[in-house]
């Protein structure tokens, strides 16, 4: 019951030895706006040190999260607690002030003071936080420097690129040294080459500062280049947590699977029929134990899958060709099946169709995974 | 703040905690605290009007201004005039707007750019300069005194042009059809360009475009503008006080001035009352009419540059007309203000040219000893205390209305309160400014409890003067808001900087400019300003407008000719400083 308002300075001062990090424990955390939910009810926890990632589509409730973190929004139920500091609970009873988290944020849009320049962006949080100044002086040149714009301290943020602004946003937000790093899609604006860029950087940054960082992104690549922890978010839950490698080997929803991979897995919807699945007339394997009927979805990753140039070939679905990408050595087909499902079929060379042509995709003896009609997985036994 | 939803057990240490919680967000004192500001500035005149009403031995009042031999003189006949200066301040106004407007915008006159600017002239002019220069050139001898230009030439000017409503409607007219000007050529510039020629691709003549396409654009802003100067005219009071009060032309406002200022007080507030019920009435139906489509009128924005209209053999008429029309109420008046104050006997000219009332010492032979207003200490402390006046209100109100704007659109309060205040904040706009200078009286002119009477005080209209312009300077401290992405504000915060702190060292630089430029127009608006303050004003504590007023009743037509060019030419200057400084660069967009 104690009120954490107003961590003593002290603590704060702590704060700054370089390499401090907490761990996270986020329980049941929710946020209701009016009647809605934007955050329902989920549970995180990682250790001091970790990269995780909130992954969803817009609207999942991911920025609310992050927000909450932050301490930007207050939620309205379940707990956060930095290390062993609760910093928030959704029944009022704890709330710590954002700048006594010891976290900071870089903003999707930058959010720098247009009327500061780039150095005065970098130390002014610190005259806030009472630093001294030579110390102020010296660890905004220190951050300057490690972000590779000490050139650029004098001016002001509308007069250097996006790229650059980025940069000024991320060394103002470590200049403190804060124990948490919080990034709402820090890469959203830049063109494709900075983002892949500015990805090295920011792993860079978290692993000299030690910091736990939990970083928001609707962008699978970056979370599973990024993570050391994914939490998969849909409509304010947490539809899978776990490690890059865990969610994209073992899916436990279809939403999962054809969320994370490039290409990601392709679900086909198969009916049940005496102890077999069949989808669009061809049989797709022995249907998992709780065979009683209705429709099961059957997981195939793009390498599973085969593309024969006769659509008529038998054992094989008729469907339509739409695009192809090389992708490392190797080609992605786009295909429709005949619902439509967009299909993602992985092979060595290309084909030499035109769009709308037809052609017949391969399904293997058995899916890569089963999922049930609400998207769970079901406990079969998954073949490679 | 939202509803909790778990439902969680409550024990009276988290609710302690959680109330400790909710109290220490500065949002929320600062919300308390704007809004009881609010309250007293804007709901305590008001009730302390309807109050002072309905106490013992002023209820008779209602039945006096109501249901008496005297109501037909007291209210009913006013009434009536009042309406009639309304619907012509209406008509003019949108005619000589509108027509100009389209002239301005539509056109390819030459000199366009220069007529457009001097269409929006009158309205930073005080009200009163278009009455005294009509007065200084059509006063005839029906009440005796010195005569205007025409009769000392020898023109004789018949009574309905010299007094009465003709020459209150013509200068209202010519004062309010600025309003509507802006409104219209703002409208029409957006249906310019890209929209009609779009419309005219389809192959639709052009009647036809003008029509369908321009006129639904352009009719919001020409009723809104209709309704505005329909409400001005009906409250204005220094006009009808100029040129029908000699001739016992009365319209409410006189009415209620004559009420209050000869003791009548009760039925002057009643009579207030009723001004402010029938201006609030008109003013909010204009805020409906065009509140959901203004929206539609800007956002459409400039477009490309269109071809403009050819006029072919109208062009002269045309042209002569809209020129005649902008001179007749921007030069000639300013030379006859100009020039009438330096005649030496009243607006004769064969009496020959002085400077005496502008710089004279005291002389007996002339305007009773009057010393010129540049010589004369009167003056000089009335102007200090308008310029005083125009500043502290500037400056307080900018920062009510950045604070109060701050608080509706910023703090994610509850909703009662942040609609709450943008109720109270707009009020004002309802109230003609001799009925708030009258409320201010009824609810600040005793003393309550340990307040003494602030009657006579500069407070009372510094006060007054911020009630009055509140609902602008939260209009500007909106837009200027507006321009501060909430992310750069939520930094700050993530900084560990305080409410206090982020609106002194984020919030406030960015938003100068705007602030700075409506600051500077709400200082033009209470320089010169009559109505509200021609009630709160006392001889102890001049400032200009009243001043003039009170020169123009007492003959020393001169002098009051010469303070208003000060007025006019302060109001102009600050105007244009104002745009100017609108268009200054800022160092950290030097090159944007």
């Amino acid at each position: 019951m104690t009120s954490t308002i107003g961590t003593d300075r002290a603590e704060r001062t702590g704060m700054r030895s370089e390499a401090s990090s907490a761990s996270l424990t986020i329980t049941d955390l929710r946020k209701d706006f009016g009647g809605t939910a934007a955050v329902d009810g989920i549970s995180v926890d990682v250790p001091a040190g970790s990269f995780l990632v909130l992954l969803g589509p817009s609207g999942c409730g991911k920025t609310t999260t992050l927000r909450m973190l932050a301490g930007l929004e207050n939620p309205t139920g379940g707990e956060i607690r930095f290390g062993d500091r609760v910093i928030a609970r959704g029944d009022g009873t704890a709330l710590v002030a954002p700048a006594e988290r010891g976290a900071g944020l870089v903003f999707q849009s930058y959010a720098l003071w247009p009327h500061k320049t780039v150095r005065q962006n970098i130390e002014w949080p610190l005259t806030v936080a009472r630093w001294p100044k030579e110390e102020r002086r010296s660890r905004g040149d220190r951050v300057l420097s490690m972000l590779a714009i000490s050139d650029l301290a004098d001016r002001y943020p509308g007069e250097i690129s996006g790229g650059q602004q980025q940069r000024v946003a991320i060394a103002r937000m470590i200049a403190p040294q804060p124990e948490v790093l919080l990034f709402d899609e820090p890469l959203s604006n830049l063109d494709a080459r900075l983002r892949v860029e500015t990805r090295g950087e920011l792993m860079r940054v978290h692993r000299s500062s030690g910091a736990t960082s939990v970083y928001v992104t609707h962008d699978q690549v970056e979370a599973m280049t990024m993570a050391t922890h994914i939490a998969l978010m849909k409509d304010g839950r947490i539809e899978q947590f776990g490690t890059p490698r865990e969610l994209l080997e073992s899916p436990r929803t279809a939403f999962a699977a054809t969320f994370i991979g490039t290409p990601p897995a392709n679900i086909v919807e198969c009916r049940v029929h005496g102890g077999r699945l069949r989808a669009f007339g061809v049989d797709c394997g022995a249907a998992p134990p709780p065979s009683g009927g209705g429709t099961v979805r059957a997981m195939y990753r793009a390498g599973s899958v085969g593309i024969a140039a006769d659509a008529s070939e038998p054992g094989c679905v008729e469907a339509t060709f739409a695009d192809q990408v090389p992708m490392a050595d190797r080609w992605v087909i786009g295909v429709d099946l005949p619902d439509g499902t967009r299909m993602h079929v992985s092979r060595d060379t290309p084909v030499g169709l035109l769009p709308g042509e037809a052609l017949g995709v391969r399904l293997p003896s058995a899916p890569d995974a089963y999922f049930d009609a609400s998207g769970e997985l079901l406990d079969a036994e998954v073949s490679g | 703040m939202k509803r909790a939803p778990a439902p969680r057990r409550t024990t009276v240490g988290s609710t302690v905690a959680r109330a400790r919680t909710a109290l220490g967000q500065p949002t929320a004192v600062l919300g308390a605290g704007t809004l009881l500001v609010l309250a007293v500035l804007v709901v305590a005149p008001l009730l302390g009007l309807v109050n002072t009403t309905l106490t013992a031995g002023n209820r008779e009042a209602w039945t006096d201004v109501f249901a008496s031999p005297m109501s037909e003189n007291l209210l009913w006949r006013p009434m009536g005039n009042s309406v009639l200066m309304g619907v012509a301040t209406a008509a003019g106004s949108t005619v000589i707007g509108g027509f100009l407007a389209w002239v301005v915008v539509m056109t390819r006159l030459p000199g366009r750019g220069i007529l457009g600017l001097l269409a929006t002239i009158p309205f930073a002019l005080p009200s009163f300069a278009l009455a005294l220069a009509w007065e200084s050139v059509f006063r005839n001898d029906l009440i005796g005194g010195s005569t205007g230009i025409l009769m000392n030439l020898g023109i004789p000017v018949p009574d309905w042009l010299a007094w009465g409503p003709v020459p209150i409607a013509a200068t209202l007219t010519a004062h309010y059809f600025s309003l509507s000007f802006m409104l219209v050529a703002a409208a029409l510039a957006s249906v310019n360009g890209d929209l009609m020629e779009a419309a005219e691709l389809t192959g639709a003549p052009t009647m036809r475009v003008a029509r369908d396409i321009a006129l639904p654009v352009v009719a919001p802003a020409m009723v809104s503008g209709a309704l505005l100067a329909f409400a001005e005219g009906v409250s204005n009071f220094v006009t009808p006080a100029l040129l029908g009060l000699p001739v016992r032309f009365h319209t409410l406002s006189t009415r209620l001035y004559g009420a209050i200022s000869t003791g009548d007080v009760s039925r002057g507030y009643v009579l207030s009352i009723v001004l402010i019920l029938v201006a609030a009435m008109i003013m909010y139906a204009s805020t409906r009419i065009t509140g959901g489509r203004r929206s539609f009128a800007t956002i459409t924005g400039k477009g490309g540059r269109r071809r403009g209209v050819d006029l072919g053999p109208w062009a002269r008429p045309v042209a002569a007309v809209a020129w005649l029309l902008v001179t007749c109420t921007t030069v000639v008046p300013g030379l006859v203000l100009v020039f009438s104050s330096l005649t030496l006997r009243t607006n004769d000219f064969s009496s020959g040219l002085t400077l005496h009332y502008w710089i004279g010492g005291s002389d007996p032979a002339l305007a009773q000893g009057q010393r010129g207003i540049l010589n004369n200490p009167q003056i000089l402390q009335a102007t200090w205390n308008t310029v005083l006046l125009g500043v502290c209100v500037a400056i307080c109100a900018g920062v009510l209305g950045l604070l109060v704007s701050y608080v509706i659109t910023r703090s994610g309060g509850p909703r009662w309160l942040t609609g709450t205040m943008g109720v109270l904040s707009f009020v004002p706009f309802l109230i003609p400014g001799i009925a708030l200078g009258a409320a201010f009286i009824a609810q600040f002119g005793a003393p309550i409890g340990p307040i003494p009477s602030l009657y006579g005080t500069f407070a009372i209209l510094v006060l007054a003067g911020i009630a009055a312009t509140i609902p602008f300077a939260v209009r500007s401290g909106t837009s200027a808001l507006g321009q501060v992405s909430k992310d750069v504000e939520e930094s700050a915060v993530m900084a560990g900087a305080g409410l206090f702190r982020r609106i002194g060292s984020v919030i406030a630089p960015l938003t100068a400019r705007g602030l700075f430029t409506g600051g500077v127009l709400v200082f033009v608006q209470m320089v010169r300003d009559l109505s509200l303050v021609v009630l709160l004003a006392t001889p102890a504590m001049p400032v200009l407008a009243v001043l003039t007023y009170q020169y123009s009743s007492e003959n020393f037509t001169q002098s009051a000719n010469a303070v208003t060019v000060v007025i006019a030419v302060i109001s102009v200057a600050a105007t244009i400083i104002a745009r100017r400084f609108e268009g200054a660069a800022q160092p950290w967009n030097s090159n944007s």
